[in-house]
């Protein structure tokens, strides 16, 4: 779903960049001061899990593949303002180094998997319940998951819809509705994957999942 | 952080066993560009290490190997850095 230079018109990029901004400012703010020391660790490890993760591709159907985003993940283990911070890193570090996803749409990108994937934390807080119920969390988890990359589609279609590369061919009319095909599927690969990894490392190790000390209210 | 260590070896050799059997597919967007016959266009930044390889390197797998290893490194790096500044000072 990275989209690389070339796909956004000039006004799409500045707009998608200065969004993503206004959310990164606001992620930054909420998150900042309330974790202890020993979290750069975690969110040093979580991230990389998630960039490795990223270059996995899974067959999906019709020659077509797709790979876990990771932000449903992300939230769970770090909360959701963390998440969007930590993806951020990963899709920079995509851009900067390996040229996966343009350095131009980097504000979109950020957007269609930073911000949505890691908001996508209020839909499994939603689902899960409060008291949180385990069978509802791990639905939680799944639907969550499923809808961010849905979501991130829906807003990869409408952006590259707009601009003139893809708009000639059809504009928003096509890109949405081929978008959202492909990614209802790769969606499932999403929830399903996160939906394993989750649940193992709550049974595994509670402690370390920071996004459920928020189902409680307490911001930690 | 024994913890972390072992988290961090486990994910270094699961990438190391899945990378060769990684789909070489387009993913979701590409195969939009390319169903409405839309080339993908030259990047505007090509970085060090485009699509996950080194030019110097011959063998793909070892290539994407060595990629993958710098990849994990900037983003523990810069994510480890990004941690420290969002935690207590205390």
């Amino acid at each position: 779903m990275h989209i690389p230079d070339g796909y956004l018109s000039l006004e799409v990029s500045i707009l998608m960049s200065v969004l993503s901004a206004v959310f990164l400012v606001w992620c930054w703010r909420k998150a900042k001061a309330n974790y202890s020391k020993s979290f750069a660790s975690l969110l040093a490890v979580s991230s990389a899990f998630v960039f490795v993760a990223q270059m996995i591709n899974f067959p999906i159907a019709y020659g077509t593949s797709g790979h876990l985003v990771g932000g449903t993940f992300l939230s769970i283990v770090l909360g959701p303002y963390a998440a969007v911070l930590s993806m951020t890193i990963v899709l920079l570090m995509q851009a900067l180094f390996f040229a996966d996803g343009g350095i131009s749409a980097l504000g979109a990108n950020i957007f269609n998997m930073a911000v949505i994937g890691g908001l996508s934390f209020f839909v499994v807080r939603l689902i899960a319940g409060n008291p949180m119920s385990g069978k509802r969390f791990v639905l939680g988890v799944f639907v969550a998951s499923w809808v961010s990359v849905v979501l991130g589609a829906l807003a990869c279609g409408l952006e590259i819809g707009v601009s003139p590369v893809f708009s000639q061919a059809g504009g928003i009319a096509v890109t949405v509705p081929a978008m959202l095909f492909w990614h209802v599927l790769i969606g499932l690969g999403e929830a399903a994957i996160t939906t394993a990894f989750t649940t193992q490392l709550y049974r595994l190790q509670p402690a370390i999942l920071n996004g459920l000390t928020l189902f409680k209210g307490n911001a930690h | 952080m024994k913890g972390y260590v072992k988290a961090l070896i486990t994910i270094v050799l699961g990438f190391a066993i899945l990378e060769p059997f990684a789909s070489t597919y387009p993913d979701g967007l590409e195969k939009v560009a390319e169903t409405l016959g839309i080339e993908e266009p030259e990047p505007l930044w090509e970085g060090l290490m485009p699509d996950y390889t080194l030019h110097t390197v011959e063998n793909p797998y070892v290539s994407t190997l060595l990629a993958g290893f710098g990849g994990i490194l900037f983003v523990l790096a810069s994510a480890y850095a990004l941690g420290k500044a969002i935690s207590k000072s205390t």
